[in-house]
């Protein structure tokens, strides 16, 4: 018994029955759930996955047809989930950001601005925010006969907007490459340029060359590659216009919500970032002579990130969870297709929901791991 | 003496428990319903004609009614009911968790909710059939014509599927828009997101009162699908869906045998009919057998009236959507409405 008095071994003792007794609970409630459905009739087990599923999809990228299995629509539904939050969170950012910065200015009419869109978006629920955008977009448009025509090939109406698609895709895939090969380029540019201007002090115009290599030539590649290929151009036939890609309402509705609301928690997370930063700080770089727009870049900014950053992921995390309110609006993500259409035709509750929360879980680890990364790279090295 | 004393209580125990009980089998739900004092019932979130609570918070309609009829049957007064509205996704978990003691909600008989989610479908009050709704100035006249449209579907129904299926079996193309929950797939419809919208023809009739101007929308005559409904109760409990089915059956059995809410106590007196009598609990000791009173579907026809009065009165010619009677008819004119026999 005299190792019981070990600290270290106490403390794995304490752990391993710790593990112990949450693994036996979680083992009784699965067991006592999977009894007391098999004798209430449900079914159960994860079979019901390679079933086809007979749904449809309006809007994938995945190339789903509801001939394919339930596993096929849970992909559609995590790929559509990740796709507006993607979009949602980029956008986000950078209102939220700008939002913020304009807090901070001097400018009455900007700040005041500012704090109204950040009071308004902040105070109203979300779901009620989704419901506003999606009929509000409706409202908007005009339907399919009377659609807003952008030069014949692509046209926005109450179905969506219709563009055309590219017949062939090398010619594409070749312009991407390039892309690719000019941003590896842009980013050795700019490692050069910092190393010349810490050993010579001479700046080099990284900013203005990088606009021309990731941004005009990708341009011109992208042309090139449009001019060789034949289009499929969605024509109106009957009711709508058919080819194409359609991007459905649901989606703009949906990524506007999210992204304008989240930029206001965002604002506010910046702006508390932004005045952590001591006056002094600030002083003693427009001491030195930097313009406004550098002490913001180089001075501000950088002690900034490390208070931003933490909040900034939550409101991240809870953006993509937000997402799911796109069931309400019928933007098929994973709670709309897979809790909603595949839950009520199979009826496995405790399975389906097990495996969404799963997804999100690892969608929200996964998030929080890169922004950990990320702090921790850019953390101020002090000295 | 002691001896005769424990003969003479050993044989009054033996008639007193053979006369007391014929023995019946256990049944939790009738229990607990008969304990809390009223039948907690899972309806729709709100249909017109089939379970729609009205401004005074009071519930109406085919599938209110049929839990009236139950109500009355089992603890003798049809307002004992409480009525859960249930969206299309909840109705299973509310009703296998045991939140409620049957659904009553325009819910689709099929053979895998049967096999899989551990339901039992006790019968059939409405035949229902899938069509859709489109606007009058579309010019729509049969569903082939829909082919490229873009159509409004509450998620998870059978309409969902069986849309599908549809114009996939006939290579034509439409843009399926799926919905949480019917009213937000309507009002989708109404704002323009989708050409039509597809349900029950029993269904669309209730719902078109809610657009903004119903004399804007058309319902097509055609139907692309069987949907019989009818209320569901979970497996187990033999005793209680024992009831629950032949409350069912006996109002069918009501209309069909010319006994009707103003009739009832006269045909009860005199009626020389013998399944009217045992129907009406004067002779047969019917309701014993399942554990209720005898005057069991007395007071279910007494208090709500048999099948074609409450039809009438909330989806039929008295009331807003006018829907004729059609398979909901009896079989001895043209439907497919039929009881067994009380017998």
């Amino acid at each position: 018994m005299k190792f019981l008095r070990d600290r270290k071994v106490r403390d794995v003792l304490w752990q391993a029955l710790a593990t112990v007794g949450l693994v036996v609970v979680v083992v009784f409630f699965v067991r006592n759930a999977s009894d007391n459905m098999v004798k209430a009739g449900i079914a159960s087990g994860f079979q019901f996955l390679w079933r086809d599923s007979g749904i449809e999809v309006p809007f994938n990228i995945t190339g789903y047809k509801p001939s394919d299995t339930i596993l096929a629509l849970l992909w559609t539904g995590i790929v559509n989930t990740i796709l507006v939050s993607a979009a949602a969170v980029v956008v986000a950012t950078v209102i939220g950001f700008t939002v913020g910065l304009m807090r901070l200015s001097h400018n009455w009419l900007l700040s005041t601005l500012a704090a109204v869109y950040i009071e308004f978006v902040r105070n109203i629920p979300l779901l009620f925010f989704v419901l506003f955008w999606y009929f509000g977009v409706l409202a908007a448009l005009p339907t399919p006969k009377e659609s807003f025509d952008f030069l014949g090939v692509a046209f926005l109406n109450r179905r969506g907007l219709s563009i055309p698609l590219p017949n062939e895709v090398t010619g594409f895939q070749l312009a991407l490459l390039a892309i690719a090969v000019l941003m590896v380029a842009q980013i050795g540019l700019a490692r050069w340029a910092k190393a010349r201007q810490a050993r010579t002090g001479r700046d080099f115009p990284t900013w203005m060359v990088g606009f021309v290599l990731c941004g005009l030539l990708p341009i011109a590649a992208l042309a090139v590659a449009g001019v060789t290929t034949s289009w499929d151009v969605p024509t109106l036939r009957g009711f709508n216009y058919r080819g194409g890609f359609v991007l459905v309402p649901e989606f703009v509705a949906l990524f506007m919500a999210l992204s304008t609301y989240t930029a206001g928690f965002i604002a506010e997370v910046v702006r508390g970032g932004i005045q952590s930063v001591r006056q002094g700080q600030i002083d003693a770089a427009r001491a030195l002579g930097l313009t406004p727009g550098r002490v913001v870049r180089l001075v501000v900014i950088p002690q900034a990130m490390p208070v931003i950053i933490p909040p900034i992921t939550s409101q991240y995390l809870n953006l993509i969870k937000n997402s799911s309110l796109g069931a309400a609006i019928a933007y098929p993500e994973i709670v709309a297709v897979f809790m909603g259409s595949a839950l009520v035709g199979t009826g496995q509750a405790i399975e389906i929901i097990a495996i969404t929360l799963g997804i999100y879980l690892t969608i929200g680890l996964a998030v929080s791991a890169f922004m950990n990364w990320y702090n921790a790279r850019h953390r101020l090295v002090t000295r | 003496m002691k001896t005769v004393c424990r003969i003479a209580a050993l044989a009054a125990f033996f008639t007193g428990s053979a006369a007391s009980a014929q023995q019946l089998a256990p049944s939790p739900t009738l229990d607990a319903i008969k304990a809390r004092g009223h039948i907690e019932c899972g309806v729709h979130l709100g249909l017109p004609g089939f379970s729609f609570a009205n401004d005074k918070g009071e519930w109406t309609g085919l599938d209110v009614d049929y839990c009236k009829s139950l109500a009355a049957a089992v603890l003798g007064d049809a307002t004992k009911v409480k009525f859960t509205p249930t969206s299309v996704q909840q109705r299973w978990a509310v009703l296998q968790s045991g939140q409620v003691d049957l659904l009553s909600r325009n819910t689709t008989i099929t053979f895998s909710r049967n096999a899989t989610l551990g339901v039992n479908f006790q019968g059939i009050n409405f035949y229902e059939g899938q069509t859709f709704v489109v606007r009058t100035k579309a010019k729509v006249a049969a569903v082939k014509d829909l082919a490229d449209a873009t159509i409004c579907v509450a998620a998870g129904s059978t309409e969902e599927k069986t849309a599908a299926d549809w114009f996939r079996e006939r290579n034509l193309k439409v843009t399926i828009v799926n919905f949480q929950k019917n009213d937000d797939a309507i009002s989708a419809y109404d704002q323009g997101r989708c050409d039509a919208y597809t349900a029950g023809i029993g269904a669309l009739a209730g719902q078109r009162i809610k657009f903004k101007d119903p004399n804007e929308h058309q319902i097509l005559t055609e139907i692309i699908s069987n949907d019989p409904q009818g209320p569901v109760t979970r497996w187990g409990d033999e005793r209680w869906q024992l009831v629950v089915r032949w409350v069912l059956n006996g109002t069918i059995a009501a209309e069909a045998l010319g006994v009707t809410s103003k009739n009832v106590e006269e045909m009860k007196a005199k009626s020389a009919s013998s399944e009217v009598r045992r129907l009406l609990g004067a002779e047969g000791k019917f309701g014993q057998m399942m554990g209720l009173s005898d005057d069991w579907m007395f007071n279910a026809i007494k208090q709500v009236g048999n099948y074609g009065e409450s039809y009438e009165r909330t989806v039929g010619m008295g009331s807003a959507l006018k829907l004729k009677r059609g398979a909901n008819e009896l079989w001895t004119k043209g439907g497919l409405l039929y009881s067994p026999p009380f017998q």
